[in-house]
């Protein structure tokens, strides 16, 4: 017996439309960022005068995948391990009945309330004072309890490194003055990353335009995700519900054919 | 993001570990973290990193000072410009380099290139500033990005691909056993150049022998040329090296067959795109202004789904969705990333596959039942009136073609000649139209009548009727009603209706995009009929319309420096293509037999087809089966028919492993696909950033445009004894200088003043190409040594050094220092009108279509569009073949936005989506008691596969929707065994399916051939009668 216990590119989602979108409540003031928070440990490193974030405009994202395969060279990911992924899904309108695709990019919320932080019981992530959160790998031992305490399965643990690996905003190449490899492949244009403490940089006057129309991922969960989206549909803020495997599937003589790089 | 189950076994330790310091500071509960302290000194059990955060992530490739913008380069690394070669649209990318291993680290875009830049940067820019524009300094480069796709940053590994091909191979066993032996470029190059007895199977003749240009064929059909055109050339696409080939295919060796990959690729839109543009030879087509354009219908095909150009066309869709300057539809039978949830201005409309024709033609019935149409524009007669009314060209609505059937002159347009008031073919010779009642030259009038009717006496005393080419399309129109094309479509009438009335209320803003959804049974008239609404909304060198586009710098011309299209000795092919395109049947020494002899001509053998170009689909089942004539070698060229043709492999394959009925067969490739596994020799070749050439934008930019490509990392294959790479240049220069072929060797190439010029090296050829794009128009500068350095083409100059002159080489490397010449963005619009505008009278009647035969029945073909359902060749409908009883569902292709018929070695691509699963409708599944993600069985006419159900709405019911490019059987998807040495045996290059192994042999025909298209010989693949059973 075959079955897909995941579909294409994560879930295939069909759900009824009714697109009300709620105000983000939950968009933290840039200047929140202060140590301490939650017991995570005193935020270091990083330039104290930035506050980093992402803005996703999801009319503007075609599902390429050129942001999954560029981060995946760049960060020398390992197969089937992800720094960012993009789900693909088939939304029926209400209204009108009508089928559309749906693209939900997600990568690491680097929040401004990070669970993932106090939970390291080697201090081995922490969040720098630009808001980027990183682990250390000279401490992580590789335990999986902030990739547990994530609710946006933002994290792994490296196969290769045996420890937590995640998005850094390609805090590297920030630093050098370059873009992250996955704004910089966007070939919609969709991902936006800057500093929201700059009034005049680019992701300050789009959440300062849409504020209304923003959203993130699990609200509830009081993390302050610091990666925003435009052009959301409320239902999928409860994203992830599952693991976004590609594809899962058993062959005729029960064997998994679904997944070549699957762990 | 998967969280990983973690896997004692496979965890890596450090040896002789030691508990850190401060581990028994940890809280009762983490023993597990304990555990694993106890085995590593620091925190880490595994590989340790590069760095402690930023882990094995890349070394910047250059840093830029964020306060001052001052870019520093970074020692060992090189950025350079160059051609990514992932699939056809072939953008302008940016590669970074590391010096020290001569790897390719990552791929982006080239900012100067119009495929790959937002707003692309004017040549002048120095390369420094272009490095700064895409990155983080003023946001320069998220405000204005440069980008290359998901395969675009994947497909670096074809060059490290463990199935690559580094070596010449020649067969061992019989062919196809998937064995061979190494052999030297030398010994390969003699064998093929002499042949002998070379598989111990008997005589082979060799390229020598074939190239005979004093002995005929067949004498007693002399018109299919001499001997020499029993060698065939076929290569997949023009990757940037196409000149090349054909200099020594058409004009070196002079063989007249040629063929690529077209004929299962677009051609069917191709040709009726050219039939709407009145360039039925090169097919012309448009793609739509998105930027200005406020209503798109896209027919058949899918702008961030697929498409070329893939990334710009996705862009400028997801730009103007999300300003909300542009409303669009998507018409196809699945739905795909084209239309987003997240923007509420675009929406997919299903169609049953292969009907486009249907649906098109009810709009075109309706908009002119509704005056909805740019009737000034169409009432403009000729190119006098155009002028006078501001606009760029008119169209032949009004011109009056003769439709008395038994008239000789039947189909043609009634012309001055006619009327006896002017020679014929003469330039007075203009077509007539009614103009305030009266007869009259469509130069003369300004305006004219569109639908006019009325017998005329011509000069010879004959009297015809006449009618405008608009009436004859508004006959074809209301061959149906409504109901019956949306019975035919799938698409409800009232949403016909509504499109054809939105589309008519943006006048001449709304647009149509077709391309391969018109690979069906009617295809040509499918894309006739889309391209027509179009020229209904008088759109073309329209800003906000269809644009032609700035085409292409070309460098292998008579150019300013060399003459790259003429040397001396220079031959022409002569005689019959193997496709019996291009050539009236009625004009072959076959049917003038048959006519002498009192036998009816039709149908022919086989079909010829007059109007379209050399097609492969026909070229290897035809020179197989020995119609028209047999062949004796193949030189292939990435081209891999058997996986792209619908059918081919179960028509050919058997004949094709018949040394008897094909002697020699080389291929040329990085590596063993499902048809050069058949060869007799494999050529190793250079891949992706490792060659030479110059690539175009194939439509959808504005401006004119060349991007070039060198070898930016050293090509990793076996050597020629001179020390040059083997590849496919060094392939034909050492076939040519052996044979002794002018156009090759050491006086080959002429410059302008008339010195000859080598041609023994691949640079000595595209370099001086390079030199003619540099120095044309206004020539560019020189380049400084700061362009030099931040182009990364030092490696380049010791090769500008050896082959250019003194003055070439600084313009030639200010033009490899910016991955081509552009033409710049601000140049694209005058007023309302596209710069680069198509000229052409625009066609509602094709004269050279409508004046055409169908050889498989004598009777002309339709020179206005008209819907049909599909047929086979004899002209049944395929249904009636093959029953919907039987066969009830259609299966349609469509194309992948990460995987390409070449891209399934890349393991980042199948990282993401490892085989294809097949789109089946939700009441479909039911009524075949199939789940989702059952196994199923997909039976064709013609061949077998089991595929996964992928069940939803998300397709059109009683269709099934097959992604491309999966389903392989070679290109490492079976190991080959070379020097007794096996490929690794990797079962997910052979994942999922492909649509073409379900395309069949038409069984109406008497030389063998799969399902093609009527007009244009294209293979059928859209719209494949197929059943499904649970396995």
């Amino acid at each position: 017996m075959d079955a897909v216990r995941r579909s294409l590119l994560g879930q295939l989602a069909r759900l009824s439309a009714g697109a009300a979108l709620v105000p983000l409540s939950s968009l933290a003031p840039a200047s929140l960022a202060q140590a301490g928070i939650n017991q995570q440990p005193a935020r270091r490193e990083g330039d104290p005068s930035k506050r980093y974030g992402m803005l996703i405009d999801l009319r503007q994202c075609i599902g390429c995948q050129a942001c999954t395969v560029s981060c995946h060279i760049e960060n020398a990911a390992p197969l089937g391990q992800f720094r960012t992924t993009v789900s693909q899904y088939e939304v029926h309108h209400q209204e009108s009945g009508e089928l559309a695709t749906f693209m939900l990019p997600r990568l690491c919320n680097h929040c401004e309330n990070p669970p993932c932080v106090p939970v390291c019981p080697v201090e081995a992530t922490y969040q720098q004072q630009d808001g980027i959160v990183v682990v250390d790998s000279d401490r992580c031992v590789g335990c999986a309890y902030c990739v547990n305490a994530c609710p946006y399965d933002a994290r792994f643990i490296n196969e290769r490194t045996q420890t937590a690996d995640k998005c850094t905003f390609c805090a590297h190449r920030l630093e050098a003055g370059l873009l992250p490899a996955c704004v910089e492949s966007c070939v919609g244009g969709a991902r936006i990353i800057g500093d929201m403490r700059n009034p005049d940089s680019q992701i300050s006057r789009l959440i300062n335009e849409h504020r209304d129309a923003l959203m993130v991922l699990q609200p509830e969960k009081n993390t302050l995700p610091q990666v925003f989206y435009l052009g959301m549909d409320e239902r999928f803020t409860t994203r992830p519900v599952a693991e976004p495997v590609a594809l899962e599937v058993l062959a005729p003589h029960g064997q998994e054919m679904g997944y070549e790089f699957h762990h | 993001m998967a969280k990983s189950a973690q896997d004692p076994s496979r965890r890596r330790f450090l040896k002789g570990a030691a508990a850190a310091g401060g581990a028994a500071t940890f809280a009762v509960g983490y023993a597990d973290p304990l555990a694993k302290m106890a085995k590593g000194i620091t925190g880490s059990a595994g590989e340790k990193p590069q760095h402690n955060i930023h882990g094995n992530s890349l070394t910047p490739e250059y840093r830029v000072d964020l306060a001052t913008g001052e870019l520093t380069l970074t020692p060992d690394q090189r950025v350079a410009f160059t051609i990514c070669y992932g699939c056809t649209t072939q953008c302008g990318v940016r590669v970074r380099v590391d010096d020290t291993r001569g790897e390719v680290l990552r791929v982006a875009g080239n900012p100067y290139h119009p495929l790959s830049a937002d707003d692309h940067l004017p040549m002048r820019t120095p390369v420094a500033d272009a490095l700064r524009s895409v990155s983080a300094y003023q946001e320069q480069g998220q405000v204005n990005r440069s980008t290359a796709c998901a395969r675009g940053n994947a497909m670096m590994s074809q060059i490290t691909n463990p199935f690559r091909i580094d070596h010449c191979l020649k067969r061992v066993g019989e062919r196809g056993s998937r064995e061979w032996q190494k052999i030297s470029f030398e010994q390969l190059i003699e064998e093929i150049c002499e042949g002998g007895d070379l598989f111990g199977e008997g005589q082979v003749d060799g390229l020598r022998d074939i190239r005979d240009h004093d002995t005929l064929i067949d004498p007693d059909n002399p018109e299919y040329g001499p001997k020499a055109n029993q060698l065939m050339v076929m290569e997949a696409t023009d990757y940037g090296r196409s000149d090349l080939l054909k200099r020594f295919t058409l004009n070196a060796f002079a063989t007249r067959n040629y063929g690529h990959h077209g004929a299962y690729c677009g051609l069917a839109f191709r040709m009726g795109s050219g039939a709407v543009m009145n360039n039925i030879v090169t097919n012309a087509h448009v793609k739509p202004d998105i930027q200005n354009a406020r209503f798109i219908m896209y027919i058949g095909c899918a702008p961030s789904q697929a498409g070329n150009p893939f990334k710009r066309q996705g862009r400028l869709l997801a730009q103007a969705r999300a300003a909300g300057t542009l409303e669009y539809v998507v018409v196809d039978p699945a739905l795909n990333a084209a239309t987003s949830h997240a923007a509420d201005n675009n929406r997919w409309v299903p169609i049953r596959p292969g009907t486009d024709s249907a649906f098109a033609m009810a709009l075109i019935q309706w908009l002119l039942d509704n005056h909805g149409y740019a009737k000034e524009f169409l009432e403009l007669p000729g190119q006098a009136a155009a002028g006078a009314a501001g606009e760029t060209t008119h169209s032949n609505a009004t011109h009056l073609v003769i439709d008395t059937f038994e008239h000789p002159r039947r189909g043609y347009f009634l012309r001055a000649s006619d009327l006896g008031f002017a020679e014929p073919g003469s330039d007075a010779d203009l077509p007539v139209v009614v103009s305030g009642g009266d007869l009259a030259l469509c130069e003369e009038v300004m305006t004219a009548d569109l639908f006019a009717e009325r017998p005329v006496e011509l000069a010879d005393g004959s009297t015809v009727t006449v009618k405008t080419s608009l009436a004859l399309l508004r006959e074809s129109a209301n061959e149906y009603d409504l109901d019956t094309y949306a019975e035919h479509c799938g698409i409800p009438k009232a949403t016909i209706i509504e499109l054809a009335q939105r589309y008519a209320s943006h006048g001449r803003k709304a647009a149509v995009n077709c391309h391969g959804g018109m690979m069906s049974g009617n295809g040509f008239y499918a894309a006739f009929s889309v391209q027509m609404l179009n020229l209904l909304a008088g759109n073309y060198n329209m800003k906000g319309g269809s644009a032609v586009g700035g085409g292409t710098y070309s460098g292998t011309g008579e150019g300013p420096r060399y003459d790259l299209a003429n040397f001396p000795g220079k031959r022409g092919p002569k005689g019959v293509f193997l496709s019996r395109s291009r050539f009236p049947y009625e004009k072959s020494s076959e049917y003038q037999r048959k006519v002498a002899t009192g036998e009816n001509p039709y149908p022919a053998k086989a079909p010829w087809r007059s109007l379209a170009p050399p097609t492969l689909t026909e070229h290897l089942p035809s020179a197989l089966d020995g119609y028209p004539y047999p062949i004796k070698a193949v030189i292939g060229c990435m081209a891999n028919p058997i996986y792209g043709q619908a059918g081919l492999k179960g028509v050919i394959v058997d004949k094709l492993k018949d040394p008897k009925r094909l002697g020699l067969f080389v291929a040329i490739d990085g590596f063993i696909n499902e048809t050069n596994r058949y060869a007799d020799y494999i050529v190793p070749d250079s891949v992706m950033y490792e060659v030479w050439g110059f690539a175009g934008s194939w439509k959808g930019t504005l401006g004119k445009l060349s991007t070039a490509c060198w070898p930016v990392v050293e090509p990793r294959q076996q050597k020629t004894a001179e020390g040059e790479p083997v590849s496919m240049d060094s392939f034909f220069i050492a076939v040519a200088k052996r044979l002794g072929l002018p156009g090759f060797g050491d006086n080959a190439i002429p410059d302008a003043d008339g010195n000859l010029h080598p041609l023994n090296r691949a640079e000595d050829y595209y370099l001086r190409a390079a030199a003619n794009i540099a120095f044309q128009d206004e020539p560019l500068p020189e380049a400084n040594a700061e362009d030099i350095a931040h182009g990364g083409i030092t490696p380049l100059l010791p090769k500008l050094e050896r082959t250019l002159k003194a003055d070439e080489r600084g313009r030639v490397a200010y033009l490899y220092a910016r991955g081509g010449r552009f033409e710049e963005a601000s140049e694209h619009f005058v007023g309302e009108h596209l710069k680069h505008q198509w000229k052409k009278t625009l066609c509602i009647y094709n004269e050279a279509v409508g004046t055409s035969i169908d050889t498989t029945n004598g009777l002309p073909n339709s020179g206005v569009p008209c819907h049909k359902l599909p047929q086979l060749a004899n002209k049944q409908p395929m249904r009636e073949v093959f029953s919907e009883q039987e066969w009830p569902l259609l299966a349609f292709s469509f194309k992948s936005n990460l995987m390409n018929s070449y891209a399934i070695g890349n393991e980042r691509l199948r990282m993401i989506k490892p085989y294809n699963p097949v789109q089946m409708h939700r009441q479909d599944a039911e009524r075949f008691g199939i789940q989702h993600g059952d196994t199923i069985r997909i039976e064709s006419p013609g061949g077998s596969v089991v595929g996964l159900a992928l069940v939803s709405e998300s397709v059109v019911p009683g269709a099934l929707g097959i992604e491309h490019g999966y389903g392989h059987k070679d290109l490492g998807a079976t190991p080959h065994i070379i020097d007794g040495q096996a490929q690794p045996d990797m079962p997910w290059m052979r994942a999922g399916i492909n649509i073409n192994d379900l395309g069949f042999q038409d069984p109406t025909r008497e030389v063998g051939g799969t399902w093609l298209e009527p007009i244009s010989g294209a293979s059928v693949r859209q719209g494949l009668p197929v059943r499904v059973s649970r396995v």
